[in-house]
């Protein structure tokens, strides 16, 4: 137990520690050359405190600076009544923990790893204005409560992204993927990149009216976020969620199944507990299209007399850190796979899209379930990629028009950004299209 | 401190070196509903560190001041590591050693006001919206950052400044039946606090938008005509062209250089586009960037043609093009990148009755609701509009997300307002971080197409 909780009841009703560090090393190539090695070695923490009923919270960079107690009593008495308590003891679920060939990865290292990855792609096409990235980060999270939860959990993750301009267009094709190992020459993700980057030599705008669309792993944050602003807690609390009400109802396709899947050793990011000390666990969220769980933290349980279901993370939509208010966040989703190869959706359309990512989401009302974006992505004709996307939009609302997914693919893969999510290809029956 | 951090960057091997440390004091008042769910007001510091050598670089972020030295030499080694596998070297562009100080004074600096009355008038801004009817929820904030910095470079610049800025700023959430509509607001953007006093008739405005939505329709799909209000140009000139304009965007795409070199026609001569630190009394401005050099006027577009763009040192020299002293670090742990400080576009002689007779079918779009942009790829949304049909203003719609390709959309810009407006919240995303000191100055706008996505 860290000295400042020991201290802590002994002047407040209840008091939590988050103390976040992290060392990380990223190297980045673009247009084929090194244009930076960044090394970060931060610190940082929160306290919230209880006291006399109120809460309030500081923020600072190690837990040994002074006064830390004091300020967040401070605030505490300007602040609102605690309508919940900070997270009791409880026995933590066993993760992955570091593989020290991770954590022992030099800048060298990811300069050579960059390197082998230019070279293999360069020697199939040496016309590209390749950006490749490569990191490592080692973080330790620990958090503590005056109620008896002790949290400590180390990690090391790695990361590679390979991406280029589109000639004459400007938006670019990505591909990345995030391990706890260290990679060697991602040579699956290299074909792929490749074959997609083939794909947008010529471009093609649809007619403007309905067509099926294909979300690639990597736009699934565009149907996964509505998801979350209507299962959050806050939303049930206030009432504002148009899933309210509707557990055990059937909300989204039959085909359509989300996980809670926190702690197992597949993919990356496993952890064992959330953002307050609450364990973490699997559990459906959406199974076969039916609302089984909302996502709660300790306050909006509190407020719906539940109890939290460790989903509290110091995220918001755009990013987020240890200076974020703790909120209810997908942890980790994973969604199931159905049986069918991704190509064989592409091939059975007479006409649709296939989207890889979609600009200007969080300028929609995303809350309500709806989004309308900038779809960047391809057209199919006739089960075949004819070229990329150029001035389409696509509009969806997804408790309407994902009630109507024909397919979702063998293959998952992440979501690019904002959530940790290991989605597969899903094939939407029909959505709003504008295009030409 | 700043004698420390001289000798730190003096000591390097390297060929050049610069260390910015901060002190950053950051006070939040947050509103959920009627649940003041949030509270704090502290101090977090933290610094970041640069060389180049043998034309390779290097970067770091530390939290700990002590650790300063010995990340200061893990980065000149890591830049003459980079160095030795480019085979083009870095550069960076003379620029004049500058030893001052830029402290921010201001007759209502928010500093002198107490943390009670910052209290008082978020709660009194929250309970105005929940009062209103047809008011489902609102989320009131009240933001404040407050950040001492200091700069130095191994060529013998040692520079101290501020930033102070705060913001009232939130969404009003409307309710009848199954439909629910979002409106935003922000007041303040700077350190004068009388920017954040006294705005209840604004925000009475926002209420009446957010109830008025509940009767809108949702906008059709399809191409057209528009009008976009100042807050809707600033975002389009933002998000479309300004990010284009900021030069490491476009240092390593080979494609984008070629189409964006200076002299190129991007508009009609109607259209001039400017960024500009030292406009007064703007969310954007300063008088330092945090690579010690001076922020000018840049102008970007003269009577339709590319005249300039923003930069970094490494840009500058890169380019062969004038500093302009854009590099900015949202917080200690960020590496400076180039962005805008105010955009703007010089007001044009159209009036609004002139532009909206001049439309048989299209929309009004009023109300800036964030952007993205992708190379020449753009969207924005729109908070509401209003159709237009026949040369007049129609019923209140709503669901309006647009996008376009850069360069078409400019060239479809037909007719500029004769009236500017300025923006009072910055909040610019960019290589994960989200720079608060970034404005807009800008008249109403007419594009010919653009396409909207409707519901």
């Amino acid at each position: 137990m860290h000295q400042l909780i020991e201290r802590a009841r002994d002047s407040v009703d209840q008091a939590e520690l988050y103390w976040k560090q992290t060392h990380s090393i990223d190297v980045s190539y673009q247009n084929n050359q090194l244009q930076e090695i960044a090394e970060n070695d931060l610190s940082s923490v929160a306290v919230r405190v209880i006291h006399e009923g109120r809460l309030g919270s500081t923020f600072a960079v190690n837990p040994d600076q002074d006064g830390l107690i004091e300020q967040a009593k401070t605030a505490a008495s300007k602040g609102d009544q605690a309508t919940f308590s900070f997270a009791p003891a409880a026995d933590y679920p066993a993760v992955e923990g570091v593989n020290p060939k991770s954590a022992a990865l030099t800048s060298v290292d990811l300069v050579d790893l960059c390197e082998s990855t230019l070279d293999s792609i360069r020697s199939r096409r040496d016309d590209l204005a390749l950006e490749v990235t490569a990191a490592v980060e080692e973080a330790s999270l620990r958090v503590e409560t005056t109620e008896g939860a002790e949290g400590s959990h180390e990690s090391a993750e790695t990361q590679i992204v390979i991406s280029a301009p589109i000639k004459g267009a400007g938006i670019g094709i990505y591909k990345a993927n995030a391990s706890t190992s260290p990679f060697s020459t991602p040579h699956d993700l290299i074909d792929e990149f490749l074959e997609w980057y083939g794909w947008t030599e010529k471009t093609s705008t649809p007619a403007t009216g309905r067509l099926p669309v294909i979300f690639a792993p990597e736009s699934s944050f565009l149907y996964l976020l509505p998801l979350w602003a209507g299962l959050e807690g806050g939303a049930q609390e206030k009432r504002t969620s148009p899933l309210t009400d509707r557990l055990e109802e059937q909300i989204l396709s039959e085909r359509l199944s989300v996980f809670e899947d926190p702690i197992s050793p597949e993919g990356f990011g496993a952890r064992p507990f959330d953002d307050e000390g609450v364990p973490c666990a699997k559990r459906a969220v959406i199974e076969n299209g039916v609302l089984r769980s909302f996502l709660l933290d300790q306050r909006t349980a509190s407020a719906l007399q539940k109890t939290s279901t460790g989903n509290a993370a110091k995220r918001e939509l755009f990013g987020g850190g240890t200076e974020t208010k703790p909120a209810p966040w997908p942890i980790r989703w994973h969604l199931e796979p159905g049986d069918q190869p991704y190509r064989d959706l592409i091939a059975g359309l007479r006409e649709g899209l296939l989207v890889y990512y979609g600009m200007g989401f969080h300028s929609g009302n995303y809350p309500q379930g709806q989004f309308s974006i900038q779809a960047i992505g391809f057209h199919i004709q006739q089960g075949e990629v004819v070229g990329r996307l150029e001035n389409t939009m696509i509009s969806a609302n997804i408790y309407e028009d994902f009630k109507n997914i024909r397919a979702v693919s063998a293959e998952r893969g992440p979501s690019l950004g904002f959530l940790n999510v290991q989605a597969p290809y899903v094939l939407v029956d029909s959505l709003q299209v504008a295009g030409a | 401190m700043k004698e420390k951090l001289a000798g730190i960057v003096g000591s390097l091997t390297a060929d050049y070196a610069d260390l910015r440390f901060e002190e950053n004091r950051k006070t939040r008042i947050s509103y959920k509903g009627d649940q003041l769910v949030e509270v704090a007001s502290y101090e977090t510091s933290g610094g970041h560190v640069r060389a180049y050598a043998d034309g390779g670089k290097a970067v770091a972020s530390f939290s700990d001041p002590s650790r300063a030295g010995a990340m200061a030499e893990a980065v000149a080694a890591s830049a003459a590591l980079a160095g030795s596998r480019r085979a083009k070297p870095l550069r960076l562009a003379d620029a004049p050693v500058v030893t001052e100080s830029f402290p921010i004074r201001s007759e209502h600096d928010l500093r002198q006001v107490s943390f009670q009355e910052k209290l008082d008038l978020t709660t009194h801004y929250s309970e105005m919206i929940l009062a209103a009817d047809d008011i489902a929820t609102a989320e009131t904030n009240y933001d404040e950052f407050v950040s001492r910095r200091i700069f130095v470079n191994s060529e013998g610049s040692v520079v101290e400044y501020e930033i102070v800025l705060a913001n009232i700023l939130g969404f009003i959430v409307s309710k009848r039946g199954n439909v629910m509509q979002r409106v935003r607001f922000a007041f303040g953007g700077n350190e004068d606090f009388s920017r954040i006093r006294g705005r209840e008739s604004d925000l009475e405005g926002r209420i009446r938008t957010a109830q008025e939505l509940l009767d809108a329709t949702p906008a059709k799909a399809g191409l057209f005509p528009v009008i976009l209000d100042p807050s809707e140009s600033g975002v389009f000139i933002h998000e479309a062209f300004g990010h284009l304009s900021e030069a490491d965007g476009l240092q390593n795409n080979p494609a984008f250089r070629e189409k964006l070199q200076l002299g190129a026609e991007l508009g009609r001569p109607l259209l001039n586009v400017y960024d500009d630190p030292s406009l007064p009394d703007h969310p954007g401005s300063y008088v330092i960037d945090d690579e010690g050099v001076r922020g000018v006027r840049t102008e970007l577009i003269t009577e339709g043609i590319l005249t300039g763009r923003m930069h970094s040192r490494e840009t500058a020299a890169e380019f062969d093009e004038p500093l302009s002293g854009n590099m900015r670090a949202a917080e200690a742990h960020n590496t400076p990148v180039v962005r805008m400080s105010n955009i703007g576009i010089v007001p044009g002689t159209s009036s609004f009755d002139e532009m909206v007779a001049s439309i048989d079918k299209g929309y009004y779009l009023v109300g800036a609701k964030g952007g993205q942009t992708s190379g020449d790829q753009f969207t924005f949304g729109a908070q509401w509009g209003y159709v237009i049909e026949n040369g007049r203003l129609g019923t209140m719609v709503r669901d309006i997300n647009m996008s376009g390709g850069l360069f078409a959309t400019l060239q479809g810009i037909s007719m500029v307002g004769s009236e500017t407006e300025g923006s009072e919240r910055g909040g610019c995303g960019k290589a994960g971080q989200t720079n608060r000191l970034s404005g807009k100055n800008t008249p109403p706008i007419k594009i010919d197409k653009v396409t909207i996505g409707g519901v």
